[in-house]
């Protein structure tokens, strides 16, 4: 067994011509809150989309446990029990809340094939079981009250809430939020640090990309910074803070805007 | 307590049941046709309002039932009852090694191939490829129901076996919607990205509708070969593969009430308005454009939320 849940080593991605990810090294230690940061662009997104399958990098490796994962499908990262957000909420939204939220039981249902057609004891078993849990993942998030409500319909901080209880209904061993508090206010964003707390708790390893430099500082204890793809700096919250190279890539990034 | 749609199921069923009772025998030719094509229409919305595949071939999975009927009855002298297994079994089969190399198209993409699937269905029919399909003309002569010597020949017969069909799929698709597969279909319709971050198997569950709505269809095809005591290619067209598509965004995506809607609009009240003819498939095309603008999610949309009543509270 690897020391690390999650490493990247040297991993490049590459968009007609554009260097997305250049090289980067990061190792996540179980049970951490692990950040991500950077300037618009540096390719923060990017890097997790190759984590969870969604595009194969073009050089480097991605260990899990140890084992390299680079290129196996998305829905095959998820049973590995690597499970996400997205920078832009990406819901069922004609569908209700609880059916959303169930989706992140779909991992770990066991009903047979044929339970499509045909129901058995198991199936009653095991639909029950995993409509219970997902009661339990809306009580966590205080989201029993909109079970019936179509997701569409709710504001966007309650719908940052149901995608995150959504991926954390399918027990992740390592949850990775991209920008959660992005549009929330500063109660959410309160309310959001809180429920982060608590699924580190649940011993759920963290990794997130935000831009609100107080959350990420008072939540991650590590953190990368990278810049045009590539690594600046990795540390602490104090040492991120005051790197001369941290400051210049985000004055820089300031100048171009 | 029942959930909406199962109401709404269980008095269509009732009306269905009793219909025979109030209808002649070209009133009951009417209602099993509706019968038949009601199941074909929800086996396509197990695809296309489910699984959200742009599958406009349905009518070669319905006529490989039919046809499989009529070449097993005629040709090789099987009872209608031998022929119902295969007349399932096949179109699923054939769905397996037809759409899984197109399984990834999107959108318009798998559209225009399952056009193409259903082009060269027909041409294998008319053409008489194995000899066994009688060409253009079709095969004739089919046989009725047999079950140790009782002898299933009157219209009404032949209404109650469409009718316990509609039901199998009626009881099939609530099971399907109540569990892990039916979930999986609507989540990989309404963001594919979103459902495979959940671990969804995209191709698994696409594949899986459509081999279930292969097999309801093929089931359907076999209904309607001994309706009509004859097969021919014309039933198994483009325009009808069309006609099926249409009904579901029409009637609504995945809703029972909406498919019900569609095909009545479709099959029955071209029937009854038959005296207009030429005019009233210009009213149909015209209603079609109306409907889309004005109401492009269906004349009864679905409604989601059908959870367990224990994960229901207070406000809404
Ligand atoms: N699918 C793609 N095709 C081409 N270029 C892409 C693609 N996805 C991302 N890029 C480019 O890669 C670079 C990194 O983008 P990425 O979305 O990873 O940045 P980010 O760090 O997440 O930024 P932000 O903070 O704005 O979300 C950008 O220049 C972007 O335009
Ligand atoms: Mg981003």
């Amino acid at each position: 067994m690897s020391k690390y849940l999650l490493e990247i080593k040297n991993v490049s991605k590459f968009f007609a011509g554009l260097t997305a990810i250049d090289s980067l090294n990061l190792k996540v230690k179980k049970g951490q809150i692990y950040g991500i940061i950077g300037p618009n662009g540096a390719g923060k997104t990017t890097l997790f989309n190759c984590i969870t399958g969604i595009y194969t990098p073009e050089k480097g490796e991605i260990l899990w446990n140890g084992k390299d994962i680079k290129g196996v499908a998305p829905h095959k990262i998820a049973e590995l029990g690597i499970l996400r957000t997205f920078q832009t909420i990406r819901l069922f939204s004609e569908m209700s809340v609880a059916e959303n939220i169930m989706s992140g039981r779909h991992i770990k249902s066991k009903q047979k094939w044929y339970n499509g057609i045909i129901h058995t004891p198991a199936y009653y078993k095991d639909e029950k079981y995993n409509w219970e849990k997902t009661g339990e993942y809306m009580e966590l998030f205080g989201l029993s009250d909109y079970a019936t409500t179509p997701t569409g319909d709710l504001s966007y901080g309650i719908q940052r809430k149901i995608e995150m209880a959504r991926a954390l209904a399918a027990e992740p061993k390592l949850l990775i939020l991209d920008e959660p508090a992005a549009g929330l206010n500063e109660n959410e964003t309160q309310e959001l640090a809180e429920i982060i707390r608590k699924i580190q708790a649940m011993e759920t390893t963290v990794m997130m990309i935000e831009h609100n430099m107080d959350m990420v500082m008072n939540l991650c204890e590590y953190m990368t910074v990278i810049n045009f793809g590539a690594w600046i700096y990795d540390g602490v919250a104090a040492d991120v803070q005051n790197n001369p190279a941290v400051i210049e890539a985000y004055i820089g990034a300031e100048d171009e805007d | 307590m029942m959930s909406r749609t199962n109401i709404i199921a269980l008095i269509f069923l009732i009306i269905m049941g009793l219909y025979p009772l109030f209808a002649d025998s070209a009133w009951l030719a009417i209602g099993t046709t509706f019968l038949v094509f009601s199941v074909v229409a929800f086996s396509q919305d197990i695809i296309l309002g489910r699984a959200g595949a742009f599958h406009m071939g349905h009518a070669a999975f319905f006529g490989m039932g039919a046809y499989t009927t009529a070449i097993l009855n005629v040709n090789f002298g099987w009872t209608i009852l031998a022929t119902w297994a295969p007349a399932v079994l096949i179109p699923v089969i054939v769905s397996f090694i037809v759409i899984s190399p197109i399984i990834h198209l999107r959108g318009d993409y798998l559209l225009v191939a399952t056009i193409g699937i259903n082009i060269i269905f027909l041409q294998i029919l008319e053409n008489d490829l194995f000899g066994l399909t009688g060409g253009p003309n079709g095969i004739f002569g089919i046989d009725v129901l047999k079950v140790f010597g009782y002898e299933f020949f009157e219209q009404t017969h032949m209404y109650y076996m469409s009718f316990i069909l509609l039901g199998i799929t009626l009881f099939i698709m609530k099971n399907l919607d109540s569990s892990k597969f039916g979930r999986a279909m609507f989540y990989v319709n309404k963001d594919d990205v979103a459902a495979q971050s959940m671990g969804i198997n995209i191709r698994y569950y696409k594949m899986y509708a459509f081999a279930i709505g292969a097999g309801i269809a093929g089931a359907a095809g076999s209904m309607f070969a001994v309706q009509y005591s004859a097969v021919s290619p014309e039933a198994f067209d483009v325009l009808q593969s069309i006609m099926f598509f249409t009904i579901v965004l029409v009637g609504g995506s995945a809703s029972l009430p909406g498919v019900i809607i569609g095909t009545f609009v479709m099959f029955v009240l071209p029937e009854i308005f038959r005296e207009f003819e030429t005019a009233r498939y210009l009213i149909f095309g015209l209603a079609m454009i109306i409907m889309m603008i004005l109401r492009p999610r269906g004349i009864w949309p679905v409604k989601f939320g059908n959870i367990p009543s224990f994960l229901k509270k207070g406000k809404k």
